[in-house]
């Protein structure tokens, strides 16, 4: 078992989400960036929905009390291993005792864990990712212990394990037109395709609320389904990029929609960075 | 791939979604539709994975993502012109939720009665009366979007949301009523609370009403409130086919 001695900044159990379970009003969640989320399970041979930390901003501290190996990917990390500079995207072998100490994140803002055969945490509604009004708490606290499981390792030989690292500096978001981008004034389409967007404080697992307004004259809209990566445009004008926590329905115009693959870069930014939108199409 | 048909409107949401807009007002008649149409759709499309309802639209989601040569808006056309409500049928269940409106659970029945010069009384029994039609759930888990409020009781959301709701509160919001699962912030006029859980994430369907059903409130004491919330009542219902 793992035992949290320090959260981090934030830290959450995370796996792939609850899919299928939207008719409910249940958020999707799941791991933020998912490209690393994959990676971390790939490089330990893991199922590819086995459970694993998310940590973002900073890292936690990790006291092991079983053998077992671990794999970080995602944003950049110092890793101390019983005080020993330890690297991302290679098994890290633990043995009973050991200590981790994880850094801050540096050049993306989350960094992935994943333990040998998952984490071993109770799983609610066919999930062991963690959740506002799903789980008991949205993230890990302190003093929490992690069940692990037994498994022997064998190294993944079908994937390099030199594979070059993920940058997290690409500004540009690839997104597709929302259903109400067409009913927006052509001075507002022009400046969301042009402009440079700055991401607020205001940004968490829910969604990233973007600085710069766009003018809305849009009608009301009905209530109507939303998925991760849909951005909304408030009555205010405030871009609302809706992330794997968020609501699975809303009130407000579906201006752009996320590339997959951009919800995955998205989720390595945080407060301050700054983003354009590329407008692609489906064909 | 956007097709303006008079009554439907096929648009690529994202890789792997599409979604399907129809153009009538949210009304009993067409939720009943949408169901039965989402029910054809799951049966019919290929690598569905889930597809979800809301007031005027279905999205629906694929394992994989959609090829242009795939056809599949000629697909959904053909299944909706050949689409033939009146032969499913739906069943669905009718909820009786109990509903305390002394003022200590209704923190703006009072001011709310005033505005819409009605006796409280009268605001409750405008409430109570409607079946509501439970369209979707969305928002937070189990919250109800529900279609039926009298038009008398029609009322904006306050500017400024408040912060805490208590969890069972019954608001009105717009032209909407519902009620909050969970504590959470809400801009909805508080009228009520119900002992009712709406949502518990250890039962395996977390939420009892599903959608296509219906929805009654019926007013309790503070004792009948108590009584309920302390042994988890669940509300009665009885089934319907439609």
């Amino acid at each position: 078992m793992i035992e949290i001695l320090n959260p981090g900044w934030h830290t959450s159990i995370q796996d792939q989400g609850r899919m299928g379970l939207q008719e409910f009003g249940i958020p999707y969640s799941g791991a933020m960036d998912m490209n690393s989320f994959n990676w971390a399970n790939k490089l330990l041979n893991n199922s590819l929905n086995a459970a694993l930390l998310e940590m973002t901003i900073k890292g936690p501290k990790l006291k092991f009390h079983a053998e077992t190996v671990i794999v970080f990917t995602g944003a950049q990390m110092d890793i101390k291993h019983n005080g020993n500079k330890a690297s991302l995207y290679s098994p890290i072998f633990i043995k009973k005792n050991d200590l981790l100490e994880c850094g801050a994140c540096k050049e993306g803002c989350r960094t992935y864990m994943s333990v040998l055969g998952g984490l071993q945490t109770e799983r609610i509604l066919s999930s062991r990712s963690q959740c506002n009004y799903i789980t008991k708490s949205g993230h890990i606290n302190k003093k929490r212990i992690l069940q692990i499981k037994k498994e022997s390792f064998e190294l993944n030989k079908g994937v390099s394990l030199k594979s070059p690292l993920p940058s997290y500096n690409i500004k540009e978001i690839e997104v597709f037109k929302g259903p109400e981008f067409d009913l927006l004034e052509p001075v507002a389409q022009l400046k969301i395709a042009t402009q440079t967007f700055t991401i607020s404080h205001l940004n968490n697992r829910m969604a990233y609320q973007l600085e710069e307004k766009i003018i809305n004259k849009l009608p009301e809209i009905w209530t109507t389904s939303v998925l991760p990566g849909t951005v909304q445009l408030t009555p205010n004008g405030t871009l609302i990029v809706l992330m794997r926590d968020a609501q699975v329905t809303g009130g407000y115009p579906r201006i752009l929609q996320l590339s997959n693959h951009a919800v995955n870069i998205l989720a390595q930014k945080s407060t301050r960075d700054v983003l354009h939108f590329k407008i692609k199409s489906f064909d | 791939m956007s097709q303006e048909k008079s009554f439907l409107k096929i648009f690529q949401y994202s890789e792997t979604s599409v979604l399907l807009e129809f153009k009538q007002e949210p009304k009993i008649d067409s939720l009943n539709e949408l169901i039965a149409f989402k029910k054809t759709l799951n049966s019919n499309l290929c690598g569905i994975k889930q597809i979800t309802l809301s007031y005027k639209s279905l999205l629906l989601q694929f394992s994989n993502p959609i090829k242009k040569d795939q056809n599949l808006k000629e697909e959904i056309l053909k299944l909706y012109l050949s689409f033939d409500s009146s032969k499913s049928k739906i069943k669905s269940k009718h909820w009786n939720i109990p509903v305390c409106y002394e003022s200590k659970y209704a923190s703006d029945l009072i001011v709310l009665s005033k505005y819409l010069k009605l006796s409280q009384h009268q605001l409750i029994k405008l409430h109570t009366k409607p079946i509501y039609q439970i369209y979707f759930i969305g928002f937070l888990p189990g919250f109800l979007y529900l279609v039926g409020l009298d038009t008398k009781l029609y009322h904006p959301r306050k500017k400024s949301p408040t912060l805490k709701v208590c969890k069972g509160a019954v608001g009105i919001g717009g032209r909407q009523t519902g009620i909050y699962p969970n504590q959470s912030p809400g801009g909805w006029n508080i009228i009520g609370t119900s002992p009712t859980s709406m949502f518990d994430p250890d039962l395996k369907q977390p939420c009892f009403a599903k959608s296509g059903d219906t929805l009654s409130f019926y007013s309790i004491s503070e004792t009948t409130f108590k009584k309920i919330r302390k042994n988890r009542i669940p509300p009665n219902f009885r089934e319907i086919t439609l």
